[in-house]
């Protein structure tokens, strides 16, 4: 059992580990073929474990309607929700418009899934607000320097901003957008460049480990 | 004193909310019309990258957004497709985020009729792929292979612009308009290894990440946010939804930076209480 | 009558120019002089999947203000034109190959052709009809001094090869920092490293003992990463040890899902967990729930169970875009005690604001070292730490450096410029 749970996950990490590492190195076809096929089998392997994800899905949603949880009433909308979408789709034959007239997949979609998707997109907008205001506080240096770099960049990216920042720093002969552009491409950057670099060493290391077997996080627990 | 002003520092977010609301509804309701006084840079250089393209080019247009994201991304790829139509530029529309097929099809519903764009002439609709890694180290090799048929699953071989399109070779630039982190893949995976110009399009937030690419020239140009779209449709003399958002966005902008330096000038006078 | 006349007068016409360009041609043939071009050769492109080929021949200062076009045949009667260029355009440097495979400093006129563009070959094609490579025939015809000037025919074969030589560079840094890897992983066991405090992992401790005290669930969101990312692969062994340490508590565990593959490595590890704390009878099934793989769904659903469920603490680590701010502010809402870890920079701004406790990219890879104090994870950090040692060090003396050389000798900076390039 241990052969099955253990050694062959780690032989076949090792194995196609090394093998992607060296398609790197090498210029011929035949790479480029193995980076094909490998994509290929992540698709079918995707695909699959969406069908469990599912399963698991309603099978936990039933649970809950069965019980009668508190609030088993979103449960059902799940069932509601999945049937009318995929009943849209079948009647529509994936096709979101057919001869330049919208289909019913083509309706759900511009009028229940577009709305509710930019909708969870702007409640960022009201969380934004509410953390600026409840955590944005100034009781350092850093923290005031931080406040006035973003006040640039905020000011900077509105055109009511160019003309206020005219009106009073007009004389310094220094446009906001300068400013905001020197923020973003000097000191931002800088910054950006150590994290990703310290990132991109990780992933290295990271790599490293679960191809060499040390790191086994994604077998689950032994 | 000191209770009034804690109970300000503590308000209820809902009145926040109401007040960035009205900010935001009102002036699409009613326009102000504040004029933008410049455009960016590198939205400057992704217009004149496109303009100065020779007519017949062909471009690829990655549109990698859902609904989420169309309020900031939609208008900038409505004002680049219809620049590069002005141009007579042909173009290829791809994909590789599952939402985007309605956005996608809204765009090609309505924008290529107004130039007299053929499909299969000057723009072709490629299908979405859910690997995009190996759509990008495919198609410099040869295009073809990867997207034998089009979105509407009629051989790509027999469309007259796909003709002359192997791969990357025969194509002028790539522009990414995206909300995911795609265009560091364009960037990488294509830019970089085999030279193809490289422009994108991103949400206000991602702009600053993309300092980097930009200094180095691995980006030719971006269109930042709401207010590269409208600095776009500014440049193409074509007001859209772009230009009809950025009254709010000024106004809501504003209201978030006194709320910040409402609360800490509270802050700093409960300190000195 | 009119339009008879206009037919007469265009075939007329057509003859006459046609007469007129094959009497050009023959001048042209006539004036077409051999020419013998020093060491012209085609050889195979290096480091490439063998549609390439390099053309090149000495240059020749008589030869400034000539033109060149490039002809490539097959079988050395039927001739393709692949390029045309000036003296001026035509040098060593064009070959984008690095200063170990090429010398740009050498005096002759050279070019890269893509052989598969000029013969209008599909790629796929070429590569199965052409295993061996593709032999070509390759001539210059020099216009110049009113003249046109033919030189003689040589052979090359495209070949397909097997190493990029070109990234000899990367190879060696891959196999230096291997070396290190191994050689301070085998001393894992011989010494106790130091490991600074991390904060946002000293705080599980907390977090769960106060979720325990109050009575409520503790929410952990794996982030919208695939199980091929790395900061998921490392929020799923930081679960490892959540689980176990919830399990120890008797508190609630719930771990929302975006990823199927994320969810179904989650129920093993989490299972794991509390076998491993002794606990396996308060396992349940409903602790990982798959909620769906659209992202402002995944991130409305999560806000859900926080509002409803309460928790008293929430972790988020992984990979995670926009819904960051979503999550993180509704957990603040409900008083929760949040710890968050990400290595994606632009959503970390959001985490420091919302959250108490925040990890910065490498210190959610290392998460697993610090939890598990194992030595092998442990003495892997150090090699993170050489890496970055590395880099400094050259990011520093080769600055310097360069400062140094590109003012007196600019190939020493060059070649070293040529070291550090990513092909």
């Amino acid at each position: 059992m241990n052969i099955i749970k253990k050694y062959i996950p780690l032989t076949i990490v090792f194995i196609f580990g090394i093998i992607t590492l060296a398609s790197y190195y090498v210029p011929h076809r035949a790479s480029d073929e193995y980076l094909e096929w490998i994509n290929k089998w992540e698709n079918i392997v995707s695909a699959f474990a969406l069908f469990l994800g599912m399963i698991s899905l309603f099978y936990s949603h039933y649970k809950k309607i069965q019980r009668k949880v508190d609030g088993w009433g979103y449960s059902l909308f799940v069932y509601i929700g999945f049937f009318i979408i995929m009943g849209a789709a079948i009647l529509s034959e994936g096709d979101i418009s057919k001869e330049g007239k919208l289909t019913y997949l083509g309706w759900s979609f511009n009028n229940i899934y577009n709305p509710l998707s930019a909708t969870m997109f702007s409640v960022l907008a009201f969380f934004i607000i509410s953390t600026a205001y409840r955590s944005f506080k100034i009781k350092s240096f850093a923290a005031f320097l931080l406040f006035i770099c973003g006040l640039i960049l905020m000011i900077g990216n509105i055109p009511l901003g160019e003309i206020i920042w005219d009106k009073v720093f007009g004389w310094t002969k220094l446009t906001i957008g300068e400013i905001k552009d020197w923020i973003i491409s000097v000191p931002s950057t800088a910054g950006r460049r150590g994290i990703m670099i310290g990132i991109a060493i990780g992933a290295a290391v990271t790599s490293l480990k679960i191809i060499f077997g040390i790191e086994r996080g994604y077998m689950g627990k032994e | 004193m000191k209770e009034k002003l804690n109970k300000i520092l503590k308000l209820d977010r809902r009145y926040l909310f109401v007040l960035l609301t009205l900010s935001i509804v009102i002036p699409i309701i009613k326009p102000i019309g504040i004029p933008s006084k410049s455009i960016s840079t590198s939205t400057k250089d992704t217009y004149n990258f496109i303009e100065n393209l020779p007519e017949g080019s062909t471009i690829i247009l990655s549109l990698d957004y859902d609904p989420s994201t169309a309020p900031e991304l939609h208008p900038m790829a409505a004002a680049v497709l219809k620049h590069a139509f002005k141009k007579n530029i042909k173009v290829i529309i791809l994909t590789f985020i599952a939402g985007s097929g309605g956005l996608i099809d809204e765009l090609v519903r309505t924008i290529p009729p107004q130039y007299s764009k053929e499909y299969g002439k000057d723009y072709v609709v490629l299908p979405y792929m859910a690997n995009p890694l190996a759509a990008l180290t495919q198609m410099a090799s040869d295009i073809h292979s990867f997207y034998d048929k089009d979105i509407n699953n009629k051989p790509l071989k027999n469309y007259e612009m796909m003709k002359n399109i192997k791969n990357y070779k025969d194509v002028a630039g790539v522009i990414g308009i995206t909300g995911t982190a795609l265009l560091d893949y364009w960037v990488v995976y294509v830019g970089d290894k085999y030279g193809v110009p490289i422009l994108g399009g991103v949400t206000a937030i991602s702009q600053v990440g993309y300092g980097p690419y930009l200094q180095k020239k691995q980006l030719k140009g971006l269109i930042g946010g709401m207010k590269g779209a409208a600095e776009y449709e500014n440049l193409i003399s074509q007001p859209w939804k772009g230009t009809s958002g950025i009254d709010a966005l000024n106004i809501a902008h504003i209201l978030v930076i006194v709320f910040i330096i409402f609360s800490n000038i509270v802050l700093l006078i409960l300190k000195f209480l | 009558m009119n339009r008879k006349f206009l037919l007469a007068s265009v075939i007329i016409l057509s003859l006459g120019i046609d007469a007129f360009s094959n009497k050009s041609k023959d001048s042209i043939k006539q004036n077409i002089e051999k020419i013998e071009l020093k060491n012209l050769s085609v050889v195979d492109y290096p480091s490439d999947k063998g549609n390439s080929i390099i053309l090149y021949f000495d240059k020749d200062e008589k030869q400034k203000n000539f033109q060149y076009e490039i002809y490539l045949s097959t079988d050395s009667t039927n001739w393709i034109k692949a390029k045309q260029a000036k003296y001026d355009e035509l040098s060593a440097s064009n070959i984008e190959l690095p200063f170990w495979m090429w010398n740009k400093k050498r005096n002759i006129n050279a070019l890269a052709i893509d052989v598969t563009k000029v013969f209008s070959l599909q790629e796929d094609d070429y590569f199965k009809q052409n295993p061996k490579g593709f032999s070509v025939y390759a001539k210059v015809i020099a216009i110049g001094d009113n003249k046109k000037y033919e030189s003689q025919i040589v052979k090359g074969i495209a070949k397909a090869n097997w190493f990029r030589v070109d990234r000899l560079n990367n190879l060696v840094l891959v196999i230096i920092i291997s070396i290190v890897f191994f050689m301070i992983v085998s001393h894992a066991k011989k010494r106790e490293l130091f490991i600074r405090k991390i904060a946002g992992l000293e705080a599980i401790d907390e977090a769960v003992g106060r979720a325990t005290e109050m009575g409520k669930p503790v929410v952990y969101v794996p982030g919208t990463g695939s199980m091929s990312g790395i900061s998921t692969i490392a929020s799923i062994f930081i679960l490892g040890e959540v689980g176990k340490k919830i399990a120890q508590y008797d508190a609630t565990l719930k771990v929302p899902h975006y990823d199927p593959i994320v969810f179904t490595v989650a129920k093993e590890t989490v299972k794991q967990s509390y076998m491993e704390a002794g606990r396996p009878d308060s396992y349940r099934e409903d602790i990982n729930v798959y909620i769906t793989t659209d992202q402002f769904a995944y991130a409305a659903a999560v806000d859900g169970i926080i509002t409803r469920e309460k928790p008293a603490a929430c972790f988020y680590m992984g990979y995670f875009m926009a819904e960051s701010l979503l999550l993180a502010e509704v957990g603040a809402g409900v008083g929760a005690i949040q710890i968050a870890g990400t290595d994606v920079d632009t959503q970390l701004p959001f985490f420091f604001t919302a959250c108490d406790y925040t990890l910065i990219g490498e210190e959610l890879y290392a998460a697993g070292a610090y939890l598990s104090k194992e030595p092998m994870l442990v003495s892997a950090l150090k090699v993170q730490d050489f890496g970055k040692f590395l880099f400094i060090t050259f990011a520093i003396g080769f600055s310097i450096f360069l400062l140094i050389f590109s003012k007196i000798e600019t190939s020493y900076a060059e070649k070293l410029l040529d070291i550090f390039r990513v092909r």
